[in-house]
């Protein structure tokens, strides 16, 4: 009892520090990212109840949710000046490679889905 | 599965060179016998009445009936049967005013062809009545320019064989161009296209017109033979027509004013051994009758195999009053097994027209006595071999006891077959041991495969539960025999090995294929259509397309929580570009997604991304402008 206690401490310590250092751009993305997370459990508990039949498109659709919450990862990263150092891109250079990779992304996607 | 085996040494093998033979003229008499107890019409009534008189039978006049009424006096062919017929027997004569007018008409006619020719002239020469030979030459020599199939000029001759000596003279000057167009098959005879049927035709023109002609048929001998081998390889023919010119070519081909083909054959066993230690060889014309006295030499007499020569330049015995049969000592202990090739070689005593002398092959073999050797029969356990039984056996004994096999036990049987004379161990053709199952009698045959080396050591192995199935696991007693055969193998084996051997196996017995079923037809196989995958109903899929589009809600919500920054949106012309391409290239995926192939859709994509990065770049220098100036 006392583990899962101190289990909830911790979370709850963990959620109050993000709500108040995580600056509200990141907090966006983060959203972003939670809904492509569900969107991508989702798919995969169909395929998980009804079976893989068709395959291309269930694989083309959950490797779209994939792609799409790499690249997210990748712009949240790139913009947290917490990062700066590492990386020395401006925010406007990461949203543009955010939206050419995405162009990419999509074509693929869209190509596979059949 | 009853499989009969041939046990004893085949005598006999196909020879590969085709060889002149006696003609089978009981073959022919026959044929033309059954055909004279009934006819169906004028043709056969024709050549079985000749070819009968060819053989040497005269029949009676009483036929002369039949030939009145069959004979058809419209048809030029019938009449030509008619009188050919009507002139084998002594006194039947023909009323020859009722057929003048058919043939005088098909003579004039233009549209007769040589053979019509051909029937109308003999018959009127039959007939007693006169021909015009120069209208006749001069039509046939049209017909020549028009028809110059073989059998046509067979006609033609025929014709010529009828008019005047002169006449036929020319004709028989044009004997070696027909030649020329005959067929030769594996080099060794030669055909007309038609087969037995217009080779015979014309092969008998050549010499019924030579023999009007006054002149010998001028054919290269060689040429001759080729013939003569494909008329004495007919031994059976189907048409009467055919019969009876091939009886006339026996005839002429044994008529010493012509060339003779002389036909040697070897007529003892092909077997030589100590019992049978000579080759007799037969030396006649085609009709079987002597030709003189001989020399007949052995010039050698090769193993096939090898080609070592064992005998050279010898001269065999003559051995028949009328010099028709000679011997060759052949038998010798120092021969050693094998099949062999006589060349001989003859020379007449007196210089006639006789041809085919020389390259004549007899093949004969040498046989020796085997006996089986070193037999061994041993039950050992399949998993190691220590635990073995060995029996030794020897021909022509067997085994008396019972012999228990079960199923972790295999029997092996090894031999060595010797040849006496040489004293080494040789190999045999058929070498098989064969179990029978006493109660059913099904066999079951296994080959017994010889080791390589010079000890040739034979062995057999039955397994148990390798074999089993061969055996359809019936569990019973067994009777076990060895059998051993080869061509130059004296005598062969059938040795009972043990008539008790009980097989026990680990299954149940099967039952025997039934080899009846086999032949009947199968069931039918209907074609199946690959079957669709299973989909779910349509209901589930809205239903999981509905909950994936419910996440945009939650981020929606999200995001407006978290306080959406849409005020900050810059607007203008740039911004508005940046966004009208952006959502481009999205309609632009979900066309792609529709109709367009991926080709046109990397075309309006490279169209698309132009604007799209020129506008993209302007906002977002805007932004960092903006960004640059609040710091």
């Amino acid at each position: 009892m006392s583990q899962l206690g101190q289990v909830a401490g911790i979370l709850g310590k963990l959620n109050n520090e993000y709500q108040t250092t995580t600056p509200k751009k990141l907090k966006l993305i983060d959203a972003y990212l939670v809904y492509v997370l569900l969107t991508g459990i989702v798919q995969f508990a169909y395929c998980l109840l009804v079976g893989t039949f068709p395959f291309n498109s269930f694989l083309s659709g959950f490797i779209s949710t994939v792609g799409c919450f790499i690249l997210g990862a990748s712009l949240r990263i790139q913009l947290n000046k917490a990062n700066q150092s590492t990386f020395n891109v401006s925010p406007e250079r990461a949203f543009a490679d955010f939206v050419f990779a995405h162009v990419i992304l999509h074509l693929v996607v869209v190509n596979f889905i059949g | 599965m009853m499989i009969i085996f041939i046990i004893l040494p085949i005598f006999s093998w196909s020879v590969v060179v085709a060889n002149l033979n006696v003609a089978n003229l009981n073959g022919l008499k026959a044929q033309f016998q059954t055909a004279i107890k009934s006819f169906s019409d004028i043709s056969s009534l024709h050549y079985t009445l000749a070819g009968i008189k060819e053989l040497g039978v005269q029949l009676p006049d009483s036929y002369c009936d039949n030939i009145n009424k069959l004979v058809d006096k419209s048809n030029v062919e019938s009449i030509y049967h008619a009188t050919e017929a009507s002139k084998t027997l002594v006194n039947c004569k023909l009323p020859a005013e009722d057929y003048r007018a058919i043939l005088t008409a098909v003579l004039q006619s233009e549209d007769s062809k040589t053979a019509e020719i051909y029937f109308a002239v003999r018959s009127s020469v039959n007939l007693g009545l006169t021909v015009d030979e120069s209208k006749i030459e001069k039509r046939l020599n049209l017909l020549a320019k028009t028809d110059d199939s073989v059998v046509s000029q067979g006609y033609a001759l025929l014709t010529g064989a009828q008019l005047s000596q002169t006449i036929a003279k020319s004709y028989a000057d044009t004997i070696n161009d027909l030649v020329q167009q005959a067929d030769e098959i594996d080099g060794s005879i030669l055909q007309y296209e038609g087969g037995i049927g217009a080779t015979a035709l014309i092969f008998n023109a050549f010499y019924e017109v030579a023999e009007k002609a006054g002149v010998p048929v001028k054919i290269d001998s060689k040429q001759l033979i080729k013939f003569a081998t494909y008329f004495s390889s007919k031994r059976h023919v189907a048409t009467l027509r055919s019969a009876y010119y091939l009886t006339k070519i026996f005839k002429h081909l044994s008529d010493n004013k012509n060339q003779v083909p002389v036909v040697v054959s070897r007529i003892s066993p092909s077997a030589i051994s100590p019992q049978n230690p000579s080759v007799l060889v037969s030396v006649t014309n085609i009709l079987g009758q002597p030709v003189g006295e001989m020399s007949v030499v052995a010039e050698s007499a090769k193993r096939k195999e090898d080609g070592v020569v064992v005998i050279s330049k010898q001269k065999l015995i003559s051995k028949a009053s009328d010099f028709s049969v000679y011997e060759l000592p052949f038998y010798d202990t120092k021969i050693p097994r094998g099949f062999y090739t006589i060349h001989l070689t003859l020379t007449a005593r007196n210089e006639g027209k006789l041809i085919g002398l020389t390259d004549n092959m007899i093949d004969v073999k040498v046989t020796s006595e085997g006996s089986i050797e070193n037999v061994e029969l041993t039950v050992s356990d399949r998993d190691n071999t220590a635990q073995a039984k060995t029996y030794k056996l020897s021909y022509p004994n067997g085994q008396t006891d019972k012999l228990e096999l079960d199923y972790h036990q295999k029997l092996t049987i090894k031999f060595q077959i010797k040849d006496k004379q040489s004293g080494e161990f040789v190999r045999v053709q058929q070498a098989f041991l064969r179990f029978t199952n006493k109660k059913s009698n099904k066999e079951i045959i296994y080959l017994a495969e010889p080791s390589d080396g010079a000890n040739s050591q034979y062995k057999v192995e039955v397994d148990l539960i390798t074999n089993a199935n061969d055996f359809r696991h019936q569990s019973d007693t067994y009777e076990v025999v060895l059998i051993l055969g080869d061509s130059l193998l004296q005598t062969a084996y059938e040795w009972k090995l043990n008539n008790n051997v009980q097989l026990t196996f680990h299954e149940d017995s099967l039952a025997d294929k039934d080899h009846q079923k086999l032949y009947l037809p199968r069931p039918e196989i209907i074609h199946q259509f690959r079957e669709d995958e299973k989909r779910p109903p349509n209901v589930v899929s809205l239903v999981f397309s509905a909950l994936t589009a419910l996440p945009l809600l939650v981020l929606l919500i999200l995001w407006l929580k978290l306080g959406f920054n849409l005020a900050g949106l810059p607007l203008g012309l740039s911004p508005l570009g940046f966004h009208i391409s952006h959502a481009a290239v999205f309609a632009l995926m979900f066309f792609y997604w529709k109709c367009l192939n991926m080709f046109q859709t990397v075309r309006y994509l490279a169209l698309v991304s132009i604007p799209l990065f020129l506008f993209g770049h302007r906002v977002l220098s805007t932004l960092a402008a903006r960004r640059e100036k609040k710091v």
